[in-house]
């Protein structure tokens, strides 16, 4: 009776293991016979919790040879060494061991920068601390704190010892600085592919803000960038390309054939595809335009067109609009069943069968209309827009005035061209008043 | 015709691009302790150490050209490469040593701007805590691209050196005869300085700050012959400028016999012999090295530290974002700064610290980049060429064995 409480406080610390306690610990066979040294762990890469494959030993120090061992032949890791169900003979040393396409958990991820998507942030790994399951290993957390470091130059007790001294109850004795692996991306990168070796969880990656992620994408190296940018799907891509400055967007088109090119300036907002357009070389940017798709060419090439600090060029052609004779509960089902490459400002505009502006409403009246009135009714009492070569002071000027989140942009016949939405104009204003775009840092 | 003059253009352009992180380490390279050891050379021994420069230029473009490579490469700082090659023991005891020998460094520096301070006539516990806040605040609030701005605009300052070399008229024919043509003499004091003036010239902090500015600077692998041009633009234009910096201690002092013991000295003495331009051009030399050196010296520290352990990094990050990395700056400035102010602090032991730990970190370091370079899975084609490599390891070998002697005589003197 008396040793069962003892028994439970042990049971944790040892199904858990840190990778840097195992690295260079014995390996034995069956006969108890050490064959080698613990030098690398492969690991599944495509689990949640990246599951041993295999063990690469090492024996020797000048003369250094590898071996592979499967996990099945893995009879037990013990508090002191590896024991292996097979016999020292049937052991093959080689000179080298590099598979460079699996992961491994001492070449790609011990010591290297990794994403981590709950605190949107680059971190280095310090210590790997895994989880023992029948007899195999898994991959639970990362560990990136100043005591993962400490145990890895071998002073953890020692630094543990004086801390107690001087505080038991000190922080950094109880906090354990552990993320768990769902939120970790390995960056290593498949040198046969270039893409990154884990496959980019599109979930993880769309809990990450779009700005928080272009952050992230601009702290990573050039190598790592176009990698990470190959892995992600469409949608992870717009997010990153819209978020980035121009010098790395330049950097990344350039870097992907032009099919794939014209695909994310495709899902990009048009005023965003007009930014990066525009500040390209000219014959590049008719390059681009000839390679899409014509009514998107057409669209862009007219928004290129547009002095770039007017309401013209500062506008987007993505929004939502009405003929003013729709009935409130189509309007509502239009709205519904459209998708749109950004959150639009709940904004609505109506227009006559010529499309000249007529008006613009709002979700909220939208949703407190009668069904089945016409659109018209719901509409505000007046709507306020801006000319084509309206300035940025200007449009930002009956913005702020009408507080408004996005305002109508027409041309001299009161026909409608786009609208601005509120963030276009903050950044330009932001840009205008620190002489800096993208890159400003605020304090958290 | 037109389309060749054109293809001029763009190629000035990309090099204007990428010019800079091989320019501005090569130039930080003739800091105070430089300018001193340069000084005392040209005023005890006159021309006869100038051909020591070519060899210089050499292991220098050699050395810092490996750390472009790499930069360009693989997109990663050398401390990033050493945790993530050689583990977190090496990168540590590296780390320290590399503190340990910056902030040595960095208290010469502060010397030099107290050297400066008194040859303008201006107390130096006015002159010494501004340039620490000159040079805090520039990186504090400054981005990566001004900041370089600023560097480069440093580097022209550097020329007032040549200037006072011309002031001084010396005899051109016989100054180009003894830049190429050895000349060893086998005496102590003379194989002591060429051992100094080559171990100043090539320091483990350059190969770090020169790797993380080209990676910052985002180079890509197409424009890496822009990139290689600068760093042979800087090793000579730094050499250059070495040479000047003897010519004139060497026709003024030499001829006359003065000796000195450092570069306020030097200047002092130039003032009767070579006029008050000259002297003012000299001092102010001495003060443009100084802070541009005591710039780049604690920020080159924090950015490999921080590389290496993990930490945030950047210039552009605000202090709760990256704290270990401005704690790091500022406690180096402000020990740097601190030092020199206190009364009766002695100068030449901490010279000899700084340069001893130099020593020490020297090896390692040469001997780390040798075996990242050439390693495959890093570099892909990018590794060193055969040749280049016997070349390497001989200047590798000749810079430990330099470094090594200089360790020992730093003690001995």
């Amino acid at each position: 009776m008396n040793n069962q409480p003892e028994v439970k406080k042990n049971t944790p610390s040892k199904m858990f293991v840190y990778f840097s306690q195992l690295l260079d610990r014995p390996v034995v066979d069956q006969d108890k016979e050490e064959v080698g040294r613990v030098y690398d762990i492969v690991v599944k890469p495509s689990e949640i919790y990246p599951q041993s494959v295999s063990l690469i030993i090492s024996k020797g120090f000048t003369n250094r040879k590898y071996a592979v061992i499967f996990w099945p032949d893995i009879l037990e890791v013990d508090a002191k060494e590896l024991i292996l169900k097979v016999a020292k003979s049937a052991i093959n040393f080689k000179e080298k061991h590099d598979n460079r396409e699996e992961l491994t958990l001492r070449r790609d991820i011990l010591d290297q920068q990794v994403i981590d998507s709950y605190s949107h942030k680059i971190i280095r790994v310090n210590d790997i601390h895994l989880l023992t399951v029948d007899h195999s290993l898994m991959v639970a957390h990362v560990d990136i704190s100043a005591r993962g470091l400490i145990r890895r130059l071998g002073f953890e007790q020692l630094v543990d010892f004086l801390v107690r001294l001087f505080n038991k109850n000190a922080n950094y004795l109880t906090r354990e600085h552990l993320i768990p692996w769902k939120y970790i991306h390995p960056l290593s990168i498949n040198p046969s592919s270039m893409t990154i070796k884990v496959n980019v969880p599109h979930k993880q990656f769309s809990s990450i803000p779009a700005a928080d992620l272009g952050e992230i994408f601009l702290d990573l190296n050039i190598n790592h960038q176009i990698a990470l940018f190959k892995s992600s799907d469409l949608n992870t891509k717009a997010r990153i390309f819209i978020n980035i400055d121009f010098k790395t967007q330049k950097l990344v088109i350039e870097e992907l054939a032009d099919k794939e090119a014209v695909e994310i300036l495709n899902a990009i907002p048009p005023d965003e595809a007009t930014d990066f357009l525009e500040k390209l070389p000219k014959s590049h940017t008719e390059r681009f335009l000839g390679l899409m798709e014509s009514k998107l060419s057409k669209k862009l090439s007219q928004l290129l067109g547009y002095a770039n600090d007017s309401a013209g060029g500062l506008m987007t052609t993505d929004y939502i609009v009405f003929i003013k004779n729709t009935t409130v509960e189509a309007a509502l089902k239009q709205i519904k069943e459209r998708t749109f490459k950004v959150e639009p400002a709940q904004f609505v505009y109506i227009v006559d069968e010529t499309n000249h502006l007529v008006g613009s409403t709002n979700f909220r009246r939208l949703i407190l209309a009668n069904p089945e009135d016409i659109l018209e009714k719901a509409a505000f009492p007046k709507t306020h827009f801006v000319h084509l070569d309206s300035s940025v002071k200007e449009v930002a000027y009956l913005m702020e005035k009408y507080k408004y989140y996005t305002i109508a942009v027409v041309d001299d016949n009161n026909i409608l061209q786009g609208i601005i939405t509120v963030d276009d104009i903050l950044s330009r204003l932001i840009s205008i008043a620190w002489r800096r775009l993208k890159r400003i840092k605020i304090q958290p | 015709m037109h389309k060749r003059i054109k293809g001029l253009w763009v190629r000035l352009a990309l090099f204007l691009t990428v010019m800079g992180p091989g320019i501005i380490t090569a130039n930080v390279d003739n800091d105070a302790g430089g300018i001193t050891t340069y000084s005392v050379a040209g005023a005890h021994f006159g021309y006869s150490l100038i051909w020591s420069f070519i060899p210089i230029i050499i292991a220098l473009v050699i050395i810092q050209e490996m750390c472009s490579r790499m930069a360009v490469v693989t997109g990663k700082g050398l401390a990033d490469l050493i945790r993530e090659e050689f583990g977190v023991r090496v990168t540590f005891y590296a780390m320290t040593v590399l503190i340990c020998s910056n902030i040595f460094n960095t208290v010469s520096e502060f010397a030099g701007v107290a050297a400066s301070a008194e040859l303008f006539g201006i107390s130096k516990y006015i002159l010494v805590p501004l340039c620490a806040v000159f040079v805090w605040w520039l990186i504090v609030k400054g981005t990566y691209k001004s900041v370089e701005k600023v560097f480069l605009l440093a580097c022209v300052f550097y020329f007032s050196y040549i200037l006072s070399g011309f002031l001084s008229k010396p005899d051109w024919k016989e100054v180009a005869i003894s830049s190429v043509r050895p000349s060893l003499q086998w005496n102590k004091y003379y194989l002591l300085m060429l051992i100094g003036v080559i171990g100043t010239t090539i320091a483990p902090w350059m190969q770090f700050y020169q790797q993380s500015s080209v990676v910052e600077k985002g180079i890509k692998l197409e424009n890496y012959k822009y990139c290689r041009l600068d760093v042979v633009i800087g090793a000579f234009i730094v050499n250059i400028i070495a040479i000047f910096i003897v010519v004139v201690c060497a026709n003024t002092l030499f001829k006359n016999g003065i000796r000195i013991e450092s570069a306020k000295d030097a200047a002092l003495a130039l003032r009767p012999l070579a006029g008050q331009y000259c002297f003012y051009l000299f001092a102010f030399g001495l003060l443009n090295a100084s802070v541009f050196s005591a710039c780049i010296l604690p920020l080159s520290t924090a950015y490999s530290v921080c590389e290496g352990m993990g930490w945030e990094v950047g210039v552009s990050r605000s202090f709760r974002q990256a704290p270990q990395f401005y704690a790091l700056y500022t406690a180096i400035i402000l020990i740097g700064s601190a030092v020199i102010l206190l009364p009766g602090v002695k100068l030449i032991p901490i010279m000899i610290i700084s340069q001893a730990s130099n020593g020490i970190l020297l090896p390692f370091v040469l001997i780390f980049m040798l075996l990242l370079v050439n390693n495959k899975r890093l570099m892909g084609e990018y590794t060193n060429s055969r040749i280049y490599n016997f070349i390497t390891i001989f200047v590798i070998i000749g810079m430990i064995g330099l470094s090594i002697i200089l360790f020992f005589t730093s003690f001995l003197r």
